[in-house]
């Protein structure tokens, strides 16, 4: 079967820095991979070379197996990537609703439906008239999920989605992303937690200095030597 | 609500429609210029105040409709009813080239663009290589053959119109894509909103209503010449006028021009000498304590509620 994404010997470079170097894997549809790796290991660079934020200096990017590579971030989103970003970023002087439904599609009445769908399964449908700027940090990342959500993608880039909320919330966050895994959408998420890709990935993706050093089922991984190597220092 | 609010539109209107017959021309040509600069100020909230993009070239869309309804009718013998809207939809053409050349840099370098843009038309109006067409640095002093009330009523239906246009992009899928990209332009874009298009069909709608207004401004002063039309104050007049009302609100812009003009007619009466000391005072008093504006600081203290169609 076409993998839901391939990279294809991706090279992007910033002035002297190689942020990604001969990149290639391919990413299987209905899959939960984490992509793990140093700071300034080129994950986020592969996220911005993914949804069309960045050009890659050479390679080849597809979706289904269309190449995407030049496009556009709006053509790649309406393609069926979705994403959300390390640093929460909707748009904070629009209520909850807005948010939601300034990226819907289709007629007024359905997509406020939709919307109100996409804030009852992250909890936050009391919500819906505050500003987004009023909320928690974590209840933004939770935003931000259902955001992605209204565009339905079939992939989802989620660039540390567990990072500096509460473990109760992160417990809500993974299970609400499982739920959706389950339903046949395709995640890629990179977090610095290993225990969070462990208990939560069927496969890992470790990236070092822009280079694949390891790839692979979690478990198998987990005992990969050079990974440890770089990624722990031993 | 809905009602009240539709009946006090009217009553309004009715009463502005009915002013020529009973006020003097003093209070119609305050008023027409109320409304000249509403419409402004309005057009350049409609893209600057959702976009947040703001843009310091509005004297552009001004001066050029100005200038292309001045001359169709001076040189072309044209009916203003025409020139008016030809000089708008030049406007809203040429616009289409400027805003997809420039809205693609950001902030301050937007900014200085457009006003770079402004004083280099200015300039180009007013050589010699232009002078055949343009007139020149000299001017062109010229009779549209309209009357006082026709004209009063015309930029009444223009400010009605713009208003309308306003209130229903600002409460629209539309206006919340714009807002959207005052908030964050990529992560809207990576959201799948077409921001580029967004903004030059914002842009664009801007230069119409702009430029219809400045055309009709023209035919009341009946004279247009290069630093008259492309004047920095035409830029910057309506945007303290929408800062004033209330920067993203519907209804700012005219308030904060009509609130502009009165306080501003009254200090020249009164105080002539210190005039503009003093609406410097209150100009920074108002930016201090009231940085959101009138209206929105009425939304903040929830005195009005906070919706988007206000």
């Amino acid at each position: 079967m076409e993998p839901i994404l391939r990279i294809d010997d991706v090279v992007k470079k910033f002035g002297e820095v190689v942020a990604l170097d001969h990149c290639s894997f391919a990413i299987e549809s209905g899959s939960m991979t984490g992509l793990i790796g140093p700071n300034g290991a080129g994950k986020t660079t592969l996220f911005n070379l993914i949804t069309g934020v960045l050009q890659p200096d050479s390679g080849h990017i597809y979706l289904k197996g269309e190449e995407i590579t030049g496009k556009k971030p709006f053509e790649i989103a309406r393609r069926g990537v979705g994403r959300t970003y390390q640093i929460i970023r909707i748009f904070p002087k629009m209520t909850l609703l807005e948010n939601l439904i300034v990226v819907g599609k289709g007629k007024e009445r359905k997509m406020v439906e939709r919307a109100m769908d996409f804030l009852r399964f992250v909890k936050l449908e009391e919500k819906k008239d505050d500003y987004a700027s009023d909320l928690s940090f974590g209840q933004q990342k939770l935003l931000s999920l259902a955001q992605v959500l209204m565009i339905d993608p079939q992939l989802i880039l989620l660039d540390e989605p567990a990072a500096g909320i509460n473990p109760t919330l992160q417990n809500e966050l993974m299970a609400s992303i499982h739920r959706l895994n389950e339903e046949g959408k395709t995640f890629i998420i990179v977090e610095h937690d290993m225990n969070v890709i462990m208990n939560h990935c069927q496969n890992a993706i470790a990236l070092n200095y822009g280079q694949k050093i390891a790839e692979g089922s979690c478990s198998i991984i987990q005992k990969d030597e050079r990974l440890l190597e770089h990624y722990f220092g031993r | 609500m809905k009602t009240r609010f539709g009946l006090g539109i009217i009553l309004v209107m009715a009463f502005l429609i009915s002013v020529p017959f009973f006020a003097t021309d003093y209070w119609i040509t305050l008023l027409t210029l109320i409304l000249i600069f509403a419409v402004y100020a309005s057009g350049w909230n409609l893209f600057s105040g959702l976009t947040g993009y703001t843009n310091f070239g509005l004297a552009w869309f001004i001066g050029v409709s100005g200038y292309v309804s001045s001359l169709l009718i001076a040189d072309y013998k044209w009916l203003w009813l025409f020139a008016w809207p030809a000089g708008a939809l030049f406007t809203g053409l040429v616009s289409i080239g400027v805003g997809y050349i420039l809205l693609r840099i950001k902030g301050v370098y937007f900014a200085i663009s457009m006003v770079a843009l402004t004083e280099g038309t200015r300039e180009l109006f007013g050589t010699e290589y232009l002078t055949p067409i343009t007139h020149g640095g000299k001017g062109l002093p010229f009779v549209a053959g309209i009357r006082l009330p026709t004209l009063y009523w015309s930029i009444l239906l223009v400010a009605f119109f713009s208003m309308m246009i306003c209130y229903k992009i600002f409460s629209s899928k539309f206006g919340l894509r714009l807002i959207a990209i005052r908030e964050d332009e990529q992560a809207a874009e990576t959201l799948g909103i077409h921001t580029t298009k967004d903004k030059i069909i914002a842009f664009i709608l801007s230069a119409f209503l702009v430029g219809l207004a400045g055309s009709i401004h023209f035919t009341y002063q009946n004279y247009i010449d290069p630093t008259f039309a492309f004047n920095i104050h035409l830029t910057l007049t309506p945007i303290v006028m929408t800062l004033f009302g209330g920067v993203g609100t519907v209804f700012g812009p005219v308030i904060g021009a009509t609130l502009f003009t009165l306080i501003h007619e009254i200090l020249w009466a009164e105080l002539t000498l210190l005039y503009m000391a003093i609406f410097g005072g209150i100009l920074m008093t108002l930016i201090l304590f009231f940085p959101q504006g009138l209206l929105g600081w009425m939304k903040e203290k929830r005195i009005l509620p906070r919706i988007r169609k206000i």
